[in-house]
């Protein structure tokens, strides 16, 4: 079912590129989104694409997709110029989007979904489910996917659903497939299992537009990278000339101040937290640990390992099955997360768009949710004091350094960095005893992310105890005093000082998975 | 998409603007033009003073009952039993009044105590029992109409209705002013401050933005949630009490008819001014329109029927225009 059009010779098809964009502009009302950005890509290549939240990238993305009709630009496919007014027209020049957000029709199989909205063989006028799975087992087989097309994939993890995407883009006869952020939410193994595919199908003509803020995969992956700034294509790196260091300048225009290390004793300092022998099941299973104050620690292991839902647990957001808890000695069983903020506990969720911010509501809003009492006049006449709201709010926006004209301006209209800051600002107006944040710079750019790192440093340095959860093996050893691993629902190591590493972390993920393997 | 700027939907500046232009004042521009409308048509009988206070007053008890609603959909939910609840409460403050011989405030207070109770107990179904609050509040709603039968049997109350009662509705206590819109507009003020000046409401407002981010907020939002029936039941209570007292009688199906009115009004109000969003300013102003278009349809002489079709059709404009202003706020 896949053709390609390897007609032309290699040399002509070197020549020209599959894709060709040159000064495409685009604004959203006075927001310049794209400066006249050019990019090519050959076919059969593996491009990267990076850059800072808010550099363009997606409008870029969109704007191929036919979701954004560019203000000026040209986009040429196979050399011809083309225009894009509707998403069907670029499926229809083979190219196909892969997002961070998997729309399927849940309740169907993955056969249905796969060729939802393509002609399927028919018999006596009815779909022939039995052609059609025949036509695409082959095609399902080439990228990996091992569950059943007549399976629900209500039922499917997010790499299956990876897969599943990448084979509906092939049986359209994709010859782009734009992935972006692919391994946000995939587990180490998966991530390898995905490089395997993207290589494939580069081998087998299909180029890759591959969007993330991992570095290291864009260093191991890509054949081309291309870097955007402040809505400009500032960059260009051959895979000869690709470096970490070189791609961090190019992304933040500049040298990037690393984050010092910081691992003293925090330990000797009295416990704020204390859980003991705490069950949530299935994903937290006899979970021990002492938080001290004025300590970052780190909670890593792989997706999966029961480290966001420890993180609910201690906030009273899922029920405790068995266990125990005591804050500042006293005894601490929050039934909801109201009343673990009341204890003194503040979350930074996982998902900031969906579980932390009203986008639709102003930065002030946001900020003062958790912190109302702060912003009425008085505690017996609960009026907003429009002022000491702004005020507070302006302190926020100040100390983290937020991008943005107005203390009013709606959170939805910010970059994902400073959507994370205003969350953040919010538990530093409250000032809790103790702060977890759940994956603190997820979706966020390399300059904003050491921002979140010094703050984060910065309040436990105030006394805070703070507990970061992470999956990204890199963030922990900046930041954390301690680390402990986390392995299917337990603790399986714990790190400290120096032998804090990215190395670490990863060994104790996967030694304590192969040893309950074995179990 | 990680970044949050970028149009969901391929809308051109300028249609953008337009459209945005269109949904967030269509509701006002249509009252507007339906007052000059009115006005032209029958210059002598529409725009007078009489008229106007009339309409207001007319109007007074739908925008109650709508203003309660309001804060049972701006907390995410629906209540359909404010019309139902509002006809049990009608006719019992009246058969405490007659039957009872109970004090009129005394009967009152515990018809708008019992109010209260309904809408704890809507709230309770839906944030403990989890069921889907459609479902809850017609069932609660279904229970109240049988419950109002067994209490009047059937039969109106109206004999016996002391002077005091109906002076309530009928009296113009301050500057000439019928009471009842002095009482709509002390209410409906008091709404007002509350959602958009207290604390309160801004976790309200919260919990109906994005009720996991309240909840991770710390913010109660099975209790907020409950606080939206609760109002909402005691504004359809006070409006039972208030028709009972201009009615004179105590009729079992009298209230039922402001549901409709009531969703109307909720939904063009969500479409007036903010994109999607609902708010008490809005609810008055799809009150008023819905009166205004009623009182029209009276002056010229349309038939019952028509008020129907005039409600019914209002009501898919208001959601349709409603739905439009999320959809461009969203892009």
């Amino acid at each position: 079912m896949l053709t390609h059009s390897d007609t032309r010779s290699e040399a002509e098809a070197a020549a020209l590129p599959l894709v060709s964009v040159r000064g495409l502009s685009k604004s959203f009302g006075g927001v310049q989104a794209l400066k006249g950005v050019s990019i090519d890509i050959a076919p059969g290549e593996v491009h990267g694409l990076v850059g800072a939240n808010g550099a363009g990238k997606s409008t870029l993305i969109r704007t191929l997709a036919g979701l954004v009709l560019p203000d000026a630009g040209e986009i040429r496919v196979d050399g011809r110029p083309v225009s894009l007014p509707g998403p069907s027209a670029a499926t229809d020049l083979g190219m196909n989007f892969i997002h961070q957000e998997l729309a399927f029709v849940p309740g169907m199989t993955v056969l249905e979904n796969i060729t939802l909205g393509i002609p399927k063989p028919t018999r006596f006028g009815m779909v022939d489910w039995k052609a059609t799975a025949r036509e695409i087992a082959p095609i399902a087989a080439r990228v990996g996917i091992t569950a059943p097309l007549s399976a629900n994939v209500s039922g499917l993890s997010t790499a299956e659903n990876w897969l599943v995407n990448i084979c509906r883009a092939l049986v359209r006869k994709a010859r782009l497939i734009v992935m972006d952020e692919p391994t946000a939410s995939l587990s180490a193994g998966e991530v390898e299992k995905l490089f395997t595919i993207v290589e494939d199908l580069s081998a087998s003509g299909v180029a890759v537009l591959y969007v993330s803020h991992r570095l290291d995969e864009i260093l191991r992956l890509c054949d081309r990278v291309t870097v955007f700034r402040d809505g400009r294509s500032v960059a260009g790196f051959e895979r000869v000339d690709l470096a970490h260091g070189r791609l961090v300048e190019a992304i933040v225009g500049g040298k990037v101040e690393r984050l010092e290390s910081r691992h003293e004793q925090a330990s000797a300092t009295e416990v704020v937290l204390s859980v003991r022998n705490v069950a949530s099941l299935p994903m937290v299973r006899d979970v021990s640990l002492d938080l001290h104050r004025g300590e970052v620690l780190g909670i890593g292991g792989l997706v999966g390992a029961g480290r966001s839902e420890l993180a609910r647990l201690i906030f009273g957001a899922d029920r405790l099955d068995a266990g125990s808890m005591t804050l500042d000695g006293r005894p601490y069983a929050p039934r909801s997360p109201s009343a673990a903020v009341k204890a003194g506990v503040g979350l930074v969720p996982e998902e900031r768009r969906t579980e932390a911010l009203i986008l639709s509501k102003s930065i002030a809003f946001n900020a003062l949710l958790a912190n109302l009492e702060k912003a009425v006049k008085s505690p017996l006449l609960p009026l907003i004091d429009g002022q000491k709201r702004k005020t507070h709010a302006e302190v926020i926006i100040r100390d983290l350094a937020i991008k943005t004209d107005s203390v009013d301006k709606a959170v939805g209209k910010l970059s994902g960095g400073n959507q994370q800051k205003v969350v953040i600002g919010r538990w530093l107006l409250k000032k809790p005893r103790v702060l977890i944040l759940d994956e603190p710079t997820r979706g966020v750019d390399i300059g904003a992310r050491a921002e979140i790192h010094r703050l984060i440093r910065k309040l436990a340095d105030d006394g805070m105890a703070v507990i970061v959860v992470s999956s990204d093996p890199e963030e922990l050893p900046d930041l954390s005093d301690r680390v402990l691993v986390m392995a299917e629902g337990r603790i399986v190591r714990e790190l400290s000082g120096g032998a804090i590493s990215r190395t670490a972390i990863i060994e104790a993920s996967y030694q304590a998975k192969e040893q309950s393997g074995k179990r | 998409m990680s970044d949050a700027t970028f149009a969901s939907r391929r809308l051109s500046p300028r249609t953008r603007l337009a459209l945005g232009v269109f949904a967030r004042y269509a509701t006002i521009i249509g009252l507007i033009g339906m007052i000059a409308a009115f006005s032209a048509l029958s210059p002598r009988a529409f725009p007078t003073l009489i008229n106007f206070t009339n309409v207001l007053n007319q109007a007074s008890l739908a925008v109650i009952i709508s203003g309660g609603l309001t804060l049972a959909v701006i907390v995410g939910e629906l209540d359909l039993s404010v019309g139902f609840a509002a006809s049990l409460h009608g006719v019992l403050v009246m058969g405490l009044i007659v039957s009872n011989q109970l004090p009129v405030p005394v009967a009152i207070l515990i018809v708008l105590l019992l109010g209260a109770l309904i809408g704890y107990v809507n709230g309770l179904i839906v944030t403990r029992l989890k069921v889907n609050s459609v479902i809850a509040t017609l069932g609660v709603g279904t229970i109240l109409t049988g419950l109002a039968f067994a209490y009047a049997s059937g039969v109106p109350i109206v004999a016996g209705v002391p002077e005091a009662f109906l002076q309530i509705s009928l009296g113009r206590w301050f500057f000439g002013i019928p009471n009842n819109i002095l009482i709509m507009a002390v209410v409906l003020g008091a709404l007002w401050v509350l959602v958009e000046r207290t604390s309160i409401g801004q976790e309200i407002q919260a919990v109906g933005g994005n009720p996991a981010a309240a909840r991770l907020a710390g913010i109660d939002v099975a209790r907020i949630k409950t606080l939206g029936f609760v109002i909402s039941g005691v504004c359809a209570a006070l409006t039972g009490v208030l028709l009972s007292s201009r009615l004179g009688s105590g009729t079992t199906n009298a209230a039922d008819s402001y549901l409709m009115t009531a969703f109307a009004a909720v939904f063009l109000g969500s479409a007036t001014l903010r994109d999607g969003e609902f708010h008490i300013v809005g609810t008055l102003i799809g009150a008023l329109i819905i009166a205004f278009g009623f009182n029209g349809l009276n002056i010229f002489g349309a038939p019952t029927f028509s008020q129907y079709i005039f409600q019914g059709a209002i009501l898919i404009v208001a959601v349709g225009l409603s739905s439009l202003g999320r959809i461009i706020a969203e892009s």
